[in-house]
């Protein structure tokens, strides 16, 4: 059981996002705030740091071609730039101390190039015409916002399951050394 | 750093570069059409997000009650307010249903452009990435639903259907961006209704624009805006919104008009889907139209 944890948060981070972006978007004294959640991929980033990245991009691609086929149609968008963006957070903590700061600040710097190369590809192919000024304002701000909420919130919980499944694998692979010897 | 793109690396980076490209330029080039492991997927999907959704609107619907709660005092004395004019207009609709039965069994008449079958359904998902104004319901083809079927709320239309699958359709929202997305629309309240098609979506000012409508003619602001039946696929008088400017477009030749939706986009969560009556035919509202400007 111990070891579907990290699959069960995803799945039920996956299957909220849509939920909380029924609320959006916002409107706050007349003006309309977009509120994006990327639970998902903070959660992916974090398995990334304190697990394993390569579990991380295998996760991201799943959940990415999930995302890909059931919202935008788009197959390749999110099952590319979920991995990329845990391979990413693998490489930048490969020389620095692995705690609850830098996890939560890398992940929400990720976020934040996650959503531009997101806007840039929109854009791209004409989906959106909004400028850059708008998309700030409108969407990243307030989203960023949001999720660095989230992540402050949950930030310990998700770094304490994920540590423990680490600890109980290194554990067994141990054990099993020994017993193989 | 060169250890980290070794060859052997360095090749399966651009395989899977290229592969990438090729998946989204396919799956870009026919976004109308959801293969088989698609649908399949989608629908697996969907029933898992109603395990999430469901409870979710619960709750929201619970304050909502709460807040409507609040509000009932206010409410009350609005409502009292206008109870007199309805009871009249309540008289002169009856009566004028009646006559048009009446008429219309005269001449022959069964079905028209303004009947539909209505599909209730309920909002699983919204797209969370929200570049695209999309939404997930919980009916699909077994349920009767079919392409460019007309979407709305007691408010108002709110969009059209464009993807289906056995148990789920997606909507895509009239406030897209989608420059191919374009309903056939009648502005009615003047001496004639006058036929434009609504085309984009101002994000700036949330507003939906009517365009093709002739310089010549004479609109109001307030004018109410409803669905024509004429783009083939929508039935007739569905409210769209109400005029809040008329303006000229960029080449001076036809009007355009700012229309303000009658219908909220936020929190949706109870929707109907309009199967018309009449047969469907190809038009403005599924986007095949012939070419016949020449």
């Amino acid at each position: 059981m111990k070891r579907f944890w990290i699959p069960l948060i995803g799945l039920a981070l996956f299957f909220l996002e849509p939920v909380f972006g029924m609320f959006s978007p916002l409107t706050i004294g007349g003006d309309y705030y977009y509120v994006v959640p990327r639970f998902l991929i903070m959660f992916l980033i974090f398995v990334s740091i304190f697990h394993n990245t390569k579990r991380a991009m295998l996760y991201g691609l799943f959940f990415g071609l999930l995302y890909d086929v059931f919202f935008i149609d788009i197959i390749g968008l999110y099952s590319f730039l979920y991995p990329a963006l845990c391979v990413a957070a693998g490489y930048i903590v490969k020389n620095i101390e692995r705690n609850l700061i830098v996890a939560t600040i890398i992940a929400l710097t990720l976020t934040v190039v996650f959503e531009f190369v997101l806007y840039q590809f929109f854009a791209l192919i004409g989906l959106t015409s909004i400028s850059i000024g708008t998309f700030l304002n409108m969407r990243l701000l307030p989203s960023m916002i949001a999720n660095s909420l989230f992540l402050i919130v949950l930030g310990w919980a998700f770094r304490s399951v994920i540590v423990r499944r680490t600890f109980e694998q290194n554990k067994s692979l141990t054990l099993s050394r020994f017993y193989n010897q | 750093m060169f250890h980290f793109f070794s060859n052997k690396r360095l090749i399966l980076l651009l395989l899977g570069v290229i592969l990438l490209v090729a998946l989204i330029s396919f799956s870009l080039r026919d976004r109308d059409n959801v293969s088989a492991p698609e649908q399949m997927i989608k629908d697996v999907v969907g029933a898992g997000q109603m395990v999430f959704s469901v409870p979710a609107q619960f709750i929201t619907g619970m304050f909502d009650n709460i807040d409507s709660l609040l509000n009932t005092y206010e409410e009350n004395k609005y409502l009292k307010s206008r109870l007199e004019e309805f009871a009249s207009v309540q008289a002169e609709v009856t009566d004028l249903r009646s006559e048009n039965t009446e008429l219309k069994t005269l001449v022959d008449k069964e079905a028209d452009l303004r009947s539909y079958n209505p599909i209730q359904a309920q909002v699983v998902a919204r797209n969370p990435d929200q570049w695209e104004e999309k939404m997930i319901i919980n009916k699909g083809t077994d349920d009767g639903v079919s392409e460019n079927m007309a979407v709305m709320t007691a408010q108002g239309l709110i969009g059209k259907v464009t993807l289906t699958t056995p148990n789920t359709a997606t909507v895509e929202l009239i406030s897209t961006q989608n420059p191919n997305y374009r309903v056939s629309a009648m502005v009615i309240g003047g001496k004639k209704n006058v036929f434009g098609l609504i085309e984009g979506y101002d994000v700036e000012r949330r507003e939906l624009l009517l365009k093709r409508i002739d310089a010549d003619i004479k609109l109001e602001k307030g004018q109410q805006v409803t669905s024509s039946g004429l783009g083939g696929i929508f039935p007739k008088g569905i409210v769209i919104g109400e005029i809040t400017e008329i303006t000229i477009d960029e080449f001076g030749l036809t009007q355009l008009v700012y229309v303000k939706p009658a219908a909220d986009f936020t929190l949706l969560n109870h929707v109907v889907i309009a199967d018309r009556v009449l047969p469907e035919v190809d038009g403005e509202d599924n986007g095949v139209i012939k070419d016949d400007e020449s």
